[in-house]
């Protein structure tokens, strides 16, 4: 017993060990290969490119599936949601996955063995209160895959069902096999007092839109980039539990599919995302990479990257060019010891638009084991001050 | 001062056997003390390295069937919200034949605080999860995977069964024969497919266990730092033995250098050495022998301590499950530390001879009689001390009477050092009183007269040693009966306990299976069968009180039939034996000595256990010895463990006709369920592996012992060569006035002999006390055992003859020289005189 026991222990001693040695290396990493090392070199495996079009219906319901032949991936949804009594509240559910190496070094899928890591957060924000929780697991993406007692974690397109553990986004009970509306999506983390988490169903109002050049959606002047679609048309309804409380919610929602080897160049160093709901009906996509742009800004990380997709009520889309963006931070917050810019201009000359967007709530950081900031924000006309709607900001790389 | 120094040593060169003898004393005592000190060292590291994170220790899921866990299995847990984690153990032997524990774990899911403090993307992580994998293990193992240190990152070593480990990545903070890895670089080294050992959780992670499976709480279990500390206190006891044995030479050398030189002394005050500078002297001169004497102790210390590693580590491996390294690691606090005691213990021993040069009266001259006179008072002084001492011996006694059993391990300790130490202050004034009454006795025989005399002449440099052999046999007879008294009493107990010719060790759900077969077989007349669990104690009502505690325990069930009910070892029972045997199969339970012990348990306590559906309260009947278990255990009937606890079957005993043959039986249970080799092994077989713990357990007491014993006779040695010099010069105006000289050889001998059998026979009651304090109180705090007070005539017998033939060899030296001597030389000394 007590011979067992140890070993049990000793089990606790690799992982910090594991996470000392990683530490060191990892700086470096995100110094030399972008932000989470996601512009490290992706030879050996498939890349991203214009030729690679995304068309409806045909590519789908394949491509909700997972690519595993692709270094990166994931399911990214954010929601502005009230509850009953109005109070605004804003939750976000991410699948990520990542190639452990190039198809080429895949081992043979022997029990255990693993291809692909996954990574899932899940976060809910209402007031001050911000509430995290990740999850790891692996799979093997040869391995046989008939129910997904088969695997830790996985997403499979028909029916739809992505899942790490009991966190699970998947078709609903009613929907047809190859639809990708209504979708049921739980995740809970905790115990008691400090159990947080949500039982949501997700019912589409809108066409899936692709981003770019038709779902090509380049990143950097070099021309490096992702596949990227999204659908930012859910209509939510469902219970979110907080301290241990359960209340109904209603609102808004957007679900993010990009997959690529190399997002970042070397030189980028992190990102600033808006996926924003318009009260006309319009969604706005926005992004700019820090770094990587064209040669007119004088520094050694190149100007920023910009770009975006235009999206209106009926889901038609229009990419935006870089220089139609303008996108400047007005004030930082201090959150987590870094300076983070929660407030931003943002005009779009080609629809003139100019918005001011700013987070109510500066504490939206994700400790996880890759940090970063990712909360709800207002946004209001910039000449008026009228309010013109909400949305996600996401910014990585402080 | 250098001039006054040299001088000092001088002595040294005219007399190199007071030199040796000075430096084998620091050096023996020094080396058995640094040598224990090492083990403990190298043994709480171990710990260390196992206790590190004690704190963030893991909850256990096991199927309630004892049936293999599988990865489907845990993929369903985790998808419905369990957070567990598969852990997959087993055991690989590496081409010295060493085996090693390897540990698979997942390292995404395992619970620790901030576990991936990592991206994704860090290299390290990758590099686990990915062919061809890492290896992490702990430096120790290196030698048994045939690797040194320099070469060993990254190296991938190839197993006995032609496998290769994943390369090695270094990790000290590891204990010692583990090795860790991914679990699917360890299901592929250990074939299991898609099997996991067990599934753990973070403590207090899941609220109650999901049907079916069984939730084993991280709760109150005792690190092995806790488990072992008795047994590391015991070793300390005997090295601490060892050091005052070594440093009574060092004293009884120190003090004949003196004498020697008190005339060097008085000349160096005449010639206008002050006092203070002939004290620095002779402290330099002690700073001086203790670094030399100190050094080489503690590196024959490290040298005896890898010789006895092995030993001590198999010991705490076998009784503790307690991993210890087979090489020494040793802090540096170690070498300052053993360096310190070393010459702490000189300055002790040597702050007599300090004194007196310091109160050195330049007029007086050497005498005999008036160092007599000094050592009166100094016979009074030691009868006050012994006194004082017996005293608190007493004090602790009567203490340790009104504790609970258990307590007290370091009061048991002090009852036994207080009794050696009166014991020892006591001899030389007994010696004395004796010479004294034996002088008066035989006033009609003037020879014998004359050699009582000179015995009481000779007490004063005689006692010490005299003292140290006392300590060295009592000690030796103490532990010596002990380490009997346990043989006797274990060999007994295994033969009570295993009743059965064969024993099966099966997988947990072949059980059914096996039974229902050997149900058949006419040779099997009884089967049986047993099971194991563990849970949580509680409650426990006496009809003093009622308490509730958290306490993890060991299930034990047991088939009380026939053949195992006579047998079966009980040390008390509420009634008797056969009505408490039947409430046993109604549901009662026995608990072991050790569990009795620590919760002050009798027969008819109830307690209240943590059960699968509901607590179970039950009344214990008998409290049964359970030697070299370290934990608290419960015994039911199998049937009733089965039905109360849900607990699965653990082996099988089979009890067979006369005549039946054991040989083809083992071979159709083989063949019929596909049993590996070491599934069945016969009585004879335990016998010999638990013979074999035992033996090794006690490997380190008695070596420590005989060393002990070894530097006793060593020191009376020592000071009766010293002194053989002077003998002659004692002896030869008796052969002046016509003694035969054989017969002056023969009185030399009888006095040196009736001195140590005088102590050999003090020792003799002396070493039962001990014994009893071993027994009685030490064991029961250490162990949690109590064994009958065994005594062995023919080893007192023995130890009695080491004594007097210690004694007559160290006399016979001195007696032959003055045989040989020429009578010129003879009559030179009576001139001398």
């Amino acid at each position: 017993m007590t011979a067992r026991l140890i070993r049990l222990v000793i089990m606790s001693l690799i992982l910090p060990l594991a996470a000392l040695s990683g530490c060191g290396s990892d700086e470096r990493a995100e110094q030399s290969a972008g932000f989470a090392g996601l512009g490290q070199d992706a030879e050996g495996f498939q890349q991203a490119a214009p030729n690679q079009a995304l068309t409806f219906p045909d590519d789908f319901p394949h491509e909700h599936a997972a690519h595993p032949d692709y270094r990166i991936e994931w399911w990214y949804l954010t929601a502005n949601l009230e509850d009953v009594s109005g109070e605004p509240l804003g939750l976000q559910w991410t699948l990520f996955r990542q190639a452990l190496m190039p198809p080429s070094e895949r081992p043979e899928p022997t029990p255990w063995a693993a291809d692909q890591l996954w990574m899932a957060h899940m976060a809910i924000s209402q007031g001050e209160q911000h509430q995290v929780a990740e999850r790891f697991g692996r799979s093997h993406s040869q391995a046989e895959l008939s129910q997904s007692h088969d695997a830790q974690a996985g997403v499979v397109a028909s029916p739809f069902h992505a899942w790490l553990d009991d966190w699970q986004l998947q078709a609903s009970a009613d929907a047809d096999d190859d639809a990708f509306s209504p979708l049921t999506l739980t995740a809970y983390s905790g115990e008691g007092a400090s159990r947080f988490g949500y039982t949501l169903e997700l019912t589409a109002e809108g066409p899936l839109v692709f981003h770019g050049e038709e779902g090509f959606s380049q990143k950097a002047a070099n021309g490096q980039g992702s596949m990227y679609y999204s659908q930012p048309f859910w209509q939510i309804e469902g219970d979110v539990t907080l301290n241990g409380e359960t209340k109904a919610v209603s609102g808004r929602g957007w679900l993010d599919r990009e997959w690529s080897s190399q997002l970042l160049d070397a030189r980028q160093s992190g990102w600033d995302w808006f996926s924003l709901h318009l009260d006309d009906g319009h969604k706005l996509m926005a992004f700019q990479l820090r770094g990587g742009g064209d040669d007119s800004a004088d520094t050694e990380q190149g100007a920023a990257y910009r770009s975006g997709t235009w999206i209106t009520p009926q889901g038609d889309a229009s990419p935006l060019a870089t220089d139609d963006i303008t996108l400047t931070p007005l004030a930082t917050s201090t959150v987590a010891g870094r300076d983070v810019p929660t407030r931003w201009r943002l005009e779009i000359a080609s629809v003139a638009i100019d918005l001011n967007i700013e987070a109510p709530h500066a504490n939206r950081w994700m400790d996880t084991s890759v940090p970063y900031w990712e909360g709800e924000v207002r946004v209001n006309d910039r000449a008026s001050g009228e309010p013109m709607g909400e949305g996600y900001l996401e910014m990585t790389g402080y | 001062m250098t001039t006054v120094l040299t001088t000092l040593l001088s002595h040294y060169r005219r007399h190199p056997g007071q030199l040796v003898m000075l430096l084998l004393g620091l050096w023996v005592a020094s080396a058995l003390w640094s040598g224990i000190q090492a083990i403990n060292a190298t043994a709480r590291d171990s710990y260390a390295r196992a206790d590190a994170l004690f704190a963030t220790e893991l909850d256990q899921l096991e199927r309630r069937d004892g049936a293999t866990l599988s990865r489907d299995e845990y993929h369903a847990l985790r998808q419905a919200g369990l957070p567990v984690s598969p852990l997959l153990e087993g055991n690989v032997v590496t081409q010295d034949g060493t085996r090693l524990t390897l540990i698979g774990i997942d390292p995404l899911t395992l619970p620790s605080e901030n576990a991936l403090g990592q991206a994704g993307t860090s290299s390290s992580l990758t590099a686990f999860l990915t062919p061809p994998w890492q290896t992490r293990v702990a430096p120790d193992a290196l030698t048994a995977l045939g690797l040194e240190r320099g070469n060993a990152p990254g190296a991938t070593p190839t197993l006995a069964e032609g496998g290769k480990l994943p390369p090695l990545t270094l990790s000290p903070a590891l204990p010692p024969n583990t090795l860790i890895m991914d679990i699917a670089a360890a299901a592929r080294l250990l074939a299991s497919g898609e099997a996991i050992t067990r599934l753990v959780a973070a403590p207090g992670a899941l609220t109650t266990a999901p049907p079916d499976y069984t939730l084993t709480r991280a709760t109150s279990l005792a690190s092995p730092g806790q488990l072992t500390e008795s047994f590391h206190l015991n070793l300390t006891a005997l090295g601490l033995l060892a050091l005052v044995v070594g440093l009574f030479i060092v004293q009884a050398a120190l003090g004949l250098a003196l004498e020697q030189r008190l005339g060097m002394l008085r000349t160096l005050r005449v010639l206008g050495v002050s006092g203070r500078t002939l004290v620095a002297a002779l402290s330099l001169e002690l700073l001086l022998l203790g670094v030399i004497g100190g050094l080489t102790g503690i590196a024959s210390g490290v040298w005896l301590a890898r010789w006895l590693l092995p030993d001590v580590a198999a010991t705490l491996g076998s009784l503790y499950g307690a991993d210890v390294g087979q090489t020494l690691s040793l802090p540096w606090q170690y070498w300052m530390g053993g360096l310190a005691v070393s010459l702490g213990g000189l300055l002790l021993a040597g702050s007599g001879v300090l004194w007196r040069a310091a109160r050195l009266n330049v007029l007086s001259l050497g005498q005999m009689q008036a160092w007599r006179s000094g050592f009166r008072r100094q016979l009074t002084l030691m009868s006050i001390a012994g006194g004082l001492a017996a005293a608190i011996g007493l004090g602790l006694t009567l203490w340790l009477a009104q504790q609970p059993p258990g307590d007290g391990l370091l009061a048991g300790f002090g009852v036994v050092a207080a009794l050696l130490l009166a014991s020892a202050l006591w001899l030389p004034p007994l010696m004395a009183l004796t010479l004294k009454g034996l002088t008066h006795l035989a006033r009609r025989r003037p020879l014998t007269q004359w050699a009582l005399a000179d015995m009481q002449l000779q007490l004063p440099r005689l006692s010490l040693a005299m003292m140290a052999l006392l300590v060295a046999l009592a000690t030796n007879l103490g532990v010596g009966s002990m380490v009997g008294g346990f043989r006797v009493t274990f060999l007994d107990w295994l033969d009570q306990r295993l009743v059965a010719p064969l024993y099966i060790n099966a997988p947990a759900d072949q059980y059914d299976a096996i039974d229902t077969w050997l149900a058949d077989r006419p040779e099997v007349s009884e089967r049986l069968l047993t099971r194991r669990s563990e849970t949580t104690l509680l409650a426990i009502d006496t009809p003093d009180e009622s308490r509730s505690l958290s306490l993890a325990i060991d299930l034990y069930g047991i088939t009380p039939g026939e053949s195992l009910t006579p047998h079966w070892p009980l040390l008390n029972t509420l009634d008797d034996r056969p009505s408490a045997w039947a409430a046993f199969d109604n549901g009662a339970v026995f608990v072991n000595e050790q569990l009795a012990t620590a919760e002050n348990l009798s027969p008819g306590d109830r307690l209240t256990l943590r059960a699968p559906n509901g607590n179970e309260t039950l009344t214990i009947t008998a409290v049964y010895p359970d030697y070299g278990n370290p934990s608290g255990q419960v015994l039911m009937a199998s049937h009733q463990l089965a039905a109360r606890f849900e607990a699965p079957p653990s082996s099988m005993g089979l009890v067979l006709h006369e005549n039946a043959n054991v040989e083809a039986l083992r071979n159709a249970l083989t063949t019929r369920f596909g049993l590996s080799n070491d599934a069945i092994s016969d009585q004879r077989e335990i016998k010999r592996i638990a013979t074999e713990i035992f033996e090794r357990t006690f490997t380190i007491t008695r070596a420590l012992n005989v060393l002990t014993l070894a530097v006793a006779s060593l020191a009376l040695l020592a000071s009766l060569l010293a002194q053989a010099r002077s003998r002659r010069q004692q002896l030869a105006p008796l052969w002046a006035l016509g003694v035969p000289r054989a017969q002056l050889a023969r009185l030399n001998l009888a006095q040196l002999g009736g001195a140590a059998l005088a102590t050999g026979l003090l020792a003799i009651p002396l070493g039962i006390a001990i014994t009893w304090g071993l027994v009685a109180v030490i064991n029961v705090a250490a162990f949690g055992w109590r064994l009958p007070l065994h005594l062995f005539p023919g080893e007192m017998a023995v130890t009695l003859a080491t004594a007097v033939g210690v004694a007559l060899l160290a006399a016979a030296l001195p007696a032959l020289r003055f045989w040989r001597a020429s009578p010129r030389a003879l009559l030179a000394e009576e001139t001398h005189q």
